[in-house]
């Protein structure tokens, strides 16, 4: 049987432990590891003004994360738009979606943030969570748009006759035979996606959201400790990286264990 | 000749693909009930001819009618014309993330809105039909081809159609699993299945065929009954052909 093994590479993440893969795995522990002896180590040899940074940060944690949520959502949602209009037989679908992509990936993120910002705030007066979310999730949705492409061309078009033979028109196939079986090739690409997407909100700090780095940066400022605070949030930003990757990795294998019964 | 109405008339279909001549002015009738057997070397536009008739590969040119209804007509439904016409394909193309039974209910209950039950209990008939109910809760990559191949028949049926195309179901198949496939189509057409095949397996021809439609560079060369076509081909090309496979 025909069958076409695509894995998609996006690596721009996090490097994903792979068990077959020892040296990364490896890899993957000393970081992990050695960013939690670190911490350890800092909070209990200098308590002060360790504990005092990390006390200030979760605030900026929780916020970093929901912008990361709310970001991915968009941009999951914009890339669908985007991969199928890249796919579209549609003329003018296609091209809008090409255009897109074309655009938003040539601008550099932090020009989009500051764009987006200050465009929509002449518009419309929105929060600035809410501008940094439409910023971050318009530029990933651009990325996550070729995410898509490559995950719905990786199914074989055997598939796609196989439905339309029963009587599925175009977009129930998409729907009921090709999205369900993309899904697998595309959730690793998205996870990287995913990690990159949170290494990014960092910059959203210049937009006045009290993310991790902003909330640093206040501190920092007050307390003139730059060294301590961003060696702080350095190993918080690893650390949640690292956990991160480790999930992936694990869903990943349950997903090919999932194909390979 | 009697005065049955044709369910497929095929009436000098041209197809390109680019500047390549694959379907050559070719016309042909199927009458219901009738088993049609497409022959011809590779590369003779037999499977082409095939795909036309459910519209995977659109004519460029001429008239294809299915059960009264011109296929290449926007005002008629593509869709709805080919829930009445199954096929099986080459290489199964079995739906890989459903279950042998979601198979052949996903289109039943999506498209006629039959309930989940009903589906079901009609799916399993048609599993039991062609040998597979022991591996309804099974997923196409733990079965055999053979197996693959005799789901994806019972998946076509499913939709209850007028009509089942063939696309050279037994070619991917490792040798001692042809037999298994052959046997549910002939049971098939013992039950008066309309069936259009194009294969390699001659046995089968002969023994299921009403009539034989030998096929060489996109034209159609030969229409006879299978005993006519093999003991007293008519074409020269027909008689090479059937000099190098018999």
């Amino acid at each position: 049987m025909r069958e076409k093994k695509v894995v998609i590479e996006v690596g721009d993440g996090a490097a994903i432990p792979d068990p077959n893969d020892e040296g990364l795995f490896t890899a993957w522990r000393i970081s992990f590891f050695g960013t939690i002896a670190i911490i350890v180590y800092l909070l209990v040899a200098k308590p002060d003004p360790y504990v005092d940074i990390i006390k200030f940060l979760p605030d900026g944690i929780v916020v970093t994360f929901k912008v990361t949520f709310a970001s991915i959502g968009l941009a999951l949602i914009l890339g669908l738009i985007a991969g199928l209009g890249r796919i579209s037989k549609n003329r003018w679908f296609n091209l809008a979606a090409s255009t897109y992509i074309e655009v938003v990936r040539g601008i550099p993120l932090l020009v989009q943030l500051f764009y987006i910002y200050f465009a929509l705030g002449n518009l419309i007066r929105v929060p600035d969570m809410v501008a940094a979310i439409i910023a971050m999730g318009f530029c990933y949705g651009a990325y996550m748009g070729e995410v898509f492409r490559a995950g719905i061309n990786s199914i074989d078009d055997g598939q796609t006759e196989a439905s339309l033979s029963l009587g599925f028109n175009r977009s129930q196939t998409m729907r009921y035979v090709i999205l369900p079986q993309a899904w697998r090739t595309i959730l690793p690409p998205v996870g990287n996606e995913f990690i990159a997407l949170l290494k990014d909100t960092s910059l959203v700090s210049i937009l006045a959201v009290s993310d991790i780095l902003r909330r640093g940066r206040e501190f920092a400022s007050e307390s003139f400790l730059y060294f301590e605070t961003y060696t702080m949030i350095a190993l918080i930003y690893l650390l949640i990286t690292l956990v991160l990757s480790k999930i992936l990795s694990n869903v990943e294998n349950r997903l090919s264990h999932y194909e390979r019964r | 000749m009697n005065a049955v109405n044709p369910i497929i008339t095929i009436t000098n279909v041209v197809k390109y693909f680019g500047s390549f001549r694959a379907l050559d002015d070719v016309s042909l009738t199927v009458e219901p009930g009738q088993k049609v057997v497409v022959l011809g070397p590779s590369g003779s536009g037999k499977s082409t001819l095939l795909r036309t008739i459910n519209q995977l590969e659109e004519i460029s040119s001429g008239s294809i009618v299915i059960d009264g209804q011109e296929i290449s007509d926007p005002k008629n439904d593509i869709n709805r014309i080919r829930e009445e016409v199954g096929m099986v394909f080459q290489s199964f193309n079995l739906f890989r993330h459903k279950t042998v039974l979601e198979n052949l209910t996903l289109a039943p209950i999506k498209l006629k809105k039959e309930p989940v039950k009903e589906a079901e209990k009609r799916a399993m008939e048609l599993l039991e039909k062609v040998g597979m109910a022991d591996k309804a809760a099974s997923f196409p990559v733990q079965l055999s081809g053979g197996q693959q191949q005799r789901v994806a028949i019972a998946r076509a049926l499913a939709m209850t159609p007028k009509i089942m195309l063939f696309d050279e179901p037994t070619s991917a198949l490792d040798p001692e699993m042809i037999g298994e496939v052959l046997e549910v189509m002939v049971t098939l057409a013992r039950e008066g299945m309309t069936m259009v095949v194009v294969t390699h397996e001659m046995g089968f021809a002969r023994e299921v065929g009403d009539k034989v439609v030998f096929m060489d560079e996109g034209k159609i060369i030969e229409i006879a009954p299978p005993d006519q076509f093999f003991d007293h081909p008519e074409n020269e090309r027909t008689r090479k052909f059937l000099e190098q496979i018999l």
